[in-house]
């Protein structure tokens, strides 16, 4: 579900929202599928919570009206909408069991007692916690906090679930197996969920599309991969990180930068251009043909995906470039020891595109 | 023979130990024991009898003292904590955090001032004459009989406890993790429903000591009944001050300074018991 | 709504303001009124009750005892209170729950009680009736609060402060004298105000153990056992300013060392 159906659950028309006179959220034009996985992303400030919590009522919109299933929400409170939403911090009620937070929002809905009992212990085995109902929040774990959490959002069936970092406490073995865990439960019921991180590979993971949101405005909206390889912006592009980014001035063909010159298919003017790491390859001559960069060697770091070596060109701008273990043996780089960077230039992302 | 660091530390360790061990756990203990004594000729005597508990237990004053002294205490405990809470909510959700604290700075100065001259300013502002009668009988009301009465000395329980009360309220609502609230909302809760389910539960703990210390300090307190209610009934405080003062029976006035102590452990120690201990 | 909401919260925070200071305005205000009986509308201006009030000589005497008796209370009752606070700061030990118990259970002993308790045991040691007998039963009561004050100004201390003092070469004794007690010093200021507020306002057991060296608050105590006096107010008004003066200044203590860490 690359494109929003077309009757969107959710619509964001002109949305404003100013803190006195800071601005949270400048103008934000955004349609939300049913049954759509949709990650906001961006650094602490860009607006990316205020958006959710507006959609749960939390917040009121100074400017702009919100719909949810095409009914005007902006004046709704929080109490009256149907959208559960799963806390950083997770929001366990601490003095009640699991099982009675797990009810809670049935019982608010004036659910009758055996019913509720009934789903929240369903929802409990769906969330593989049966026999935890009668435990008090601070004896379960972790990860084991954070499906309750889930089970007690969910218990009320709703259109729609909102996220806001509810991994971020969880240590990174968990991370991953709660990432799965979200995405199965996502497929499964159908709903909407809208998740809040500052996490690429949560976002990249889980996501049918990405939000990426920065100083209150949406900086681009996509799948993760269109998001990842053709990045509109250079914030877009440092965001998602493992990018070189080359500025200069596009003449016949030609890039000239500081770094060079090298050939590109773009009309003149000036331009930026991206460069993922794992498109990099590292060498310890120049090449003979193709585009090339002097740089010195600065550190390696161990991703899950390879390892990304860092580089320094001789302006003092950083170079990242993706290679394999056996590359990495083969090269054996010291600080300071002076390599050359290429690529195929066929793969190169022109911004602003 | 101490050596010099022992030295050190039994400087700063003994201190305490010597001066409220001699004047503070003696003197109760001593009283303890007083309350065996006989009193002979206006002067007591080393003894082991029961005369003095057989005494005050058997008397019908003491137990009607005690159940008002009682019975007061736990609703001053109870009306302070009504009274105080939309106060301490509005200071602890309504309120920044800068605002929060001056104001219980504020609150902290009745506690150091004298509550004896407070109580003889309450005496002159509800008289029979005074200014709350003059204002009401302005508006073709009264007047009232304000002092003398249990009306006059829950005045002076409030006056004592209300800021007390007030502070530990405050700590432990502005305590409550917003999110938690923010949860019930989003849960479906309405505010009223927000309160009675979350943030009373969640401020439980500050709730009830803040109760608890009001019916302490009431329990205890002399100067209201006897100043603002008139003496009439006679409360465990004032019961001991007359039998000490005027009767010159310590031994007797010690016995009931011991179920006096004795209620109060149990009471605190059943409130702590409920404030700390798990639920159901 | 959330507007009205906010209004009638302020109104209320007032009302409850104004209980609870009540009192103490309004003996300000009856202090300076004419009539013998205050009521609304207030008589005119007259400063006689305090004229009365000071010219009575066992007002003064009252006065040199009440100062005194709060002066060494204050001292004994910080010291004793630092001691126990650095205790609990720095030494871990057996039994160290009841030794906190015995240092804070004091003030929720009715004092009342203390008052008997303190008369029967004083009397014991020849003490009751004595100015010194006050100022031991005030020092009892007060060091809890000298205790808490000094505690919270040590649980600001970086723990290591004291061991870097004897890595360069400071005796314990040298440690004590040029890195904590600097550091604590405002909060023993703050403690000898507040100590000499309790002693100076405390009654009850005063009351028990005085004899005929009367105190301010005890002399009032037995001037209201009489009838109404207006004297009352200027006399507490005098003591209202004098503790609200202490405790303002030990709470200025308090917010001085909060901005400057």
């Amino acid at each position: 579900m690359t494109d929003p159906t077309p009757t969107p659950l959710v619509q964001f028309r002109g949305v404003r929202k100013l803190y006195g006179s800071a601005i949270a959220v400048k103008s934000l034009d955004l349609d939300i599928g049913r049954g759509e996985f949709v990650a906001l992303m961006g650094p602490s400030g860009c607006g990316k919570t205020t958006t959710l919590r507006m959609l749960a009522g939390l917040e009121t919109p100074t400017a702009g009206s919100i719909t949810i299933g095409g009914k005007l929400m902006n004046d709704v409170p929080a109490h009256q909408r149907d959208t559960p939403l799963v806390w950083q911090s997770l929001a366990l009620f601490p003095f009640l069991s699991v099982v009675e937070n797990v009810e809670f929002g049935l019982r608010m809905r004036g659910v009758a007692a055996g019913e509720r009992r009934s789903r929240a212990m369903m929802w409990l085995e769906r969330m593989g916690l049966q026999g935890f109902e009668a435990r008090r929040i601070d004896q379960l774990s972790g990860g084991q906090r954070q499906r309750v959490a889930l089970a007690r959002s969910l218990v009320t069936e709703p259109e729609m679930l909102l996220l806001d970092e509810p991994l971020s406490a969880l240590d990174a073995h968990l991370v991953i197996r709660m990432q799965g865990v979200l995405t199965k439960l996502q497929r499964e019921l159908g709903i909407t969920f809208v998740y809040v991180t500052h996490s690429h590979s949560e976002a990249f993971a889980m996501a049918d599309r990405v939000v990426i949101m920065g100083h209150g405005e949406i900086e681009q909206i996509g799948a993760p991969r269109e998001i990842f390889r053709t990045p509109r912006s250079r914030f877009v592009a440092e965001f998602v990180g493992r990018n070189n980014i080359i500025a200069g001035v596009v003449a016949g063909g030609i890039l000239s930068s500081e770094h060079g010159a090298f050939p590109i298919a773009a009309p003149d003017g000036s331009a930026e251009i991206v460069v993922a790491a794992d498109t990099v390859t590292v060498l310890r001559a120049p090449p003979e043909a193709g585009p090339a960069v002097k740089v010195a060697f600065l550190s390696e770091e161990f991703a899950g995906t390879g390892i990304i070596c860092y580089f320094e060109a001789a302006d003092g701008s950083e170079f990242k470039a993706q290679v394999t273990e056996e590359q990495l043996a083969d090269l054996q780089p010291e600080p300071g020891a002076a390599f050359w960077l290429s690529w195929d230039p066929a793969r190169v992302h022109v911004m602003g595109g | 023979m101490i050596d010099r660091s022992g030295l050190y530390r039994l400087t700063w360790r003994l201190p305490l130990l010597l001066w409220q061990g001699a004047f503070f756990v003696v003197p109760l203990c001593f009283m303890a024991a007083m309350t065996f004594w006989l009193v002979q000729n206006y002067r007591m005597e080393p003894a082991f009898v029961w005369t003095n508990w057989q005494r005050m237990l058997g008397r019908a004053v003491f137990w009607d003292a005690y159940w008002v002294t009682l019975w007061r205490a736990a609703l001053a405990g109870l009306i302070a904590s009504v009274v105080a809470f939309p106060a301490s909510y509005v200071l602890a959700f309504r309120m920044g955090e800068a605002g929060r604290r001056f104001v219980l700075l504020c609150l902290i100065v009745p506690f150091f001032t004298s509550f004896l001259v407070r109580a003889y300013a309450w005496q002159v502002i509800l008289a029979e004459s005074g200014p709350v009668n003059a204002v009401l009988g302005g508006v073709g009301l009264g007047p009232f009989t304000m002092l003398n009465s249990s009306f006059g000395t829950m005045v002076g329980y409030l006056t004592l406890v209300l800021p007390l009360v007030v502070i530990f309220q405050t700590w432990s609502l502005a305590a409550i993790d917003r999110a938690l609230i923010e949860a019930a909302w989003n849960l479906g809760a309405t505010p009223v429903k927000t309160l009675l389910r979350v943030i009373l539960p969640a401020a439980r703990t500050g709730l009830l000591l803040g109760a608890v210390f009001a019916f302490i300090m009431s329990f205890g307190d002399f100067v209201s009944p006897a100043y603002l209610g008139g003496s009439k009934p006679p409360t465990l405080s004032i019961l001991i001050i007359d039998t000490t003062k005027s009767g010159q029976q310590w031994p007797r006035a010690a016995v009931v300074s011991v179920m006096m102590i004795v209620t109060l452990f149990a009471t605190a120690a059943a409130a702590l018991r409920l404030a700390y201990g798990r639920r159901g | 709504m959330r507007r009205a909401g906010d209004l009638l919260g302020a109104i209320y925070l007032v009302a409850l303001f104004v209980f609870v200071f009540a009192p103490i305005a309004a003996s300000v205000v009856f202090s300076f009124n004419s009539d013998r009986f205050p009521t609304l509308p207030l008589g005119s201006f007259t400063t006689d009750w305090y004229a009365r009030a000071f010219s009575r000589p066992e007002l003064w005497e009252a006065i040199a005892n009440s100062l005194l008796v709060a002066a060494v209370t204050s001292v004994l009752a910080t010291f004793i209170g630092f001691a126990t606070a650095y205790t609990d700061f720095r030494y871990g030990f057996r039994f160290k729950q009841a030794y906190l118990a015995l240092a804070l259970l004091p003030p929720t002993m009715p004092l009342v009680i203390m008052g008997l308790a303190m008369l029967a045991w004083l009397s014991q040691l020849g003490l009751s009736g004595t100015l010194r007998g006050i100022i031991i039963a005030h020092t009892v009561l007060a060091t809890p609060f000298a205790m808490a004050i000094c505690r919270l100004r040590l649980s600001q201390m970086d723990t290591t402060l004291e061991a870097a003092a004897w890595n360069l070469g400071a005796g314990q004794w040298g440690a004590m004298r040029h890195v904590i007690l600097p550091f604590c010093a405002p909060a023993i200021v703050s403690s000898l105000c507040l100590t000499a507020a309790v002693s100076f306002d405390e009654f009850i057991v005063a009351w028990f153990v005085s004899g005929l060296n009367r105190t301010v608050p005890v002399m009032i105590l037995e001037i209201l056992q009489g009838n109404v006096d207006p004297q009352i107010n200027a006399i507490g008004s005098v003591v209202f300013l004098t503790s609200m003066t202490l405790v303002v200044l030990a709470q200025l203590m308090i917010f001085r060392r909060r901005r400057h860490d």
